[in-house]
């Protein structure tokens, strides 16, 4: 029942309010010092823009009413200017070695010859929230709308590796993909696991998303995904995997996405860290996406508060609601399970009996009984955000 | 059946088409966007260096910074990211950035 409810009524909705969606009020209105823009980009929708050159671009909150995000309407997001915009997919070839028996050149047949695994996971990025941060941090500015609910289909990593055959003393494997940095002096975008990572299960080369090829700007012909992780793994057009009998020392391991290394990846606010860590597992989070921030409710007229929830792999236990600001919760109706990695609707029957102003709020807690903050956890890089949110709606 | 026409429904109001591969080549293009940065001193400057690496939505989006955060971050650029500014040009994209993107501290 409930997926029916997400499925039709809300998809419609969503669509209606894509071109809306900036002056919604999903975000502060302090947190822009221009209006935000919206851009439509090849095989995609009208998402937010954040940047165009290489391109940012952020899914509006209407879509999360929907189980699985559409492929045009996942965001995307890209590190260095010269992103793939062409692909002959008779020549495009994964190229495989460093510290293995042989040197493989796959393509996207012999891809398709693997094991073909599938499953549903959040994908989201580092910086998600990044905008919410108090004091504000530099970076990509994004509100909510740079995660999505995705189903993927592709080859395990590991098989990959072991018919490359994995030579003594491996302890990294890196990967890069077909984008390119503007200069040679810019860093180029590449990325490592360490083998104990990249030979586990669910570590897949996807060439489908929801059951088509990935559109260019996600990461066509393949990406690598690494789910329950932030998305910065997650390498897109995937052009070369190293293997390494030495740790990966590339600027984006070694200096970019590192969090403060204690158990709340966070500091003081304004504060630099003393030691820091490689950002990897995804926070515990949850949302609430209808009501809309500052919505007007109708005296007594039953109310359905829906939103979405997940965990960095570790499925939901439950999510909590409240309608008082917080003072008392009672427990949502969990939607369909997609899996650990996935995440989960939810829904909250309320019929507001008093007029006056409310503060609606949603707590999650996963299976090993990670949750989410009251305040915002700072670090001064923008990451980890997962504090429980706000949303003010009016009754009349 | 009916998340078909749903789906399809979704398809004219997005004004979405999904474009698969045509043979073997799949190519996009991307559209051309201009972002207009406020008039000022060393705004030539700023646009040259800057977007030589990334459009300048990078610095619209941006909340307003102090000078000390602005020379922060163009030092980064230069150190960190590669960017082929001389130290003098640098000087006049902080102050550009200061007075047009700056928190007024």
């Amino acid at each position: 029942m409930l997926n029916k409810y997400f499925s039709r009524r809300n998809f419609l909705k969503a669509a209606g309010a894509v071109t809306a969606a900036a002056a919604i009020g999903d975000l502060p209105s302090d947190l822009f010092a221009q209006q935000r823009r919206m851009a439509k980009f090849p095989e995609k929708t009208d998402l937010i823009l954040l940047t165009s050159r290489p391109p940012q671009l952020e899914t509006p909150l209407a879509y999360y009413k929907e189980l699985i995000t559409p492929n045009e309407a996942l965001f995307v997001r890209w590190h260095i200017a010269n992103v793939p915009t062409s692909v002959d997919l008779t020549a495009w070839r994964v190229r495989v070695g460093g510290n293995t028996e042989k040197e493989l050149q796959v393509s996207m047949d012999d891809l398709r010859r693997f094991e073909r695994v599938t499953y549903t996971a959040v994908i989201q990025c580092s910086g998600n929230g990044r905008g919410f941060f108090r004091p504000r941090v530099a970076g990509g500015e994004w509100g909510n709308g740079a995660m999505g609910n995705v189903t993927w289909t592709g080859a395990r990593l590991k098989d990959v590796l072991n018919s490359a055959g994995l030579k003594a003393g491996t302890v990294d494997v890196s990967f890069d993909g077909l984008d390119g940095p503007p200069l040679p002096t810019v860093p180029d975008f590449v990325k490592s696991l360490s083998i104990d990572k990249a030979m586990e299960e669910d570590v897949i080369i996807a060439y489908e998303m929801n059951g088509k090829p990935l559109t260019m700007l996600n990461g066509f012909p393949a990406r690598l995904i690494v789910p329950g992780w932030y998305a910065t793994y997650w390498v897109k057009s995937l052009s070369t995997i190293t293997v390494l009998s030495k740790p990966f020392e590339g600027f984006w391991v070694k200096s970019a996405y590192r969090i403060p290394d204690n158990d709340c990846g966070c500091v003081a606010p304004g504060t630099a860290p003393k030691k820091t860590t490689p950002i990897t597992r995804m926070t515990t989070r949850s949302l609430i996406v209808d009501p809309a921030d500052n919505a007007d409710l109708v005296l007594n007229k039953p109310v359905e508060i829906m939103g979405i929830a997940f965990s960095g792999g570790h499925s939901i236990q439950d999510v909590m609601v409240s309608v008082d600001g917080g003072r008392s919760w009672d427990e949502a109706r969990l939607g369909e399970d997609k899996g650990k990695y996935a995440w989960r609707q939810w829904s909250y029957q309320w019929r507001p009996a008093k007029p006056g102003k409310y503060t609606l709020m949603a707590r999650t807690t996963d299976m090993i009984g990670g949750s989410q903050p009251y305040e915002g956890l700072w670090n001064p890089a923008g990451y980890l955000w997962n504090k429980i949110e706000k949303t003010e709606v009016v009754v009349r | 059946m009916k998340k078909i026409i749903v789906l399809l429904m979704l398809s004219a109001v997005a004004g979405f088409a999904y474009a698969g591969p045509e043979g073997s080549v799949h190519s996009i293009q991307l559209p051309e966007i201009k972002t207009e940065l406020k008039a000022g001193e060393g705004k030539d400057v700023t646009e040259r260096f800057c977007s030589i690496c990334h459009s300048l939505d990078y610095i619209t989006m941006q909340p307003k910074f102090t000078r000390v955060q602005w020379t922060g971050i163009v030092n980064k650029m230069i150190r960190v990211m590669g960017a082929p500014i001389p130290e003098e040009d640098a000087k006049i994209i902080v102050g550009y950035l200061t007075a047009g993107y700056g928190s007024g501290d």
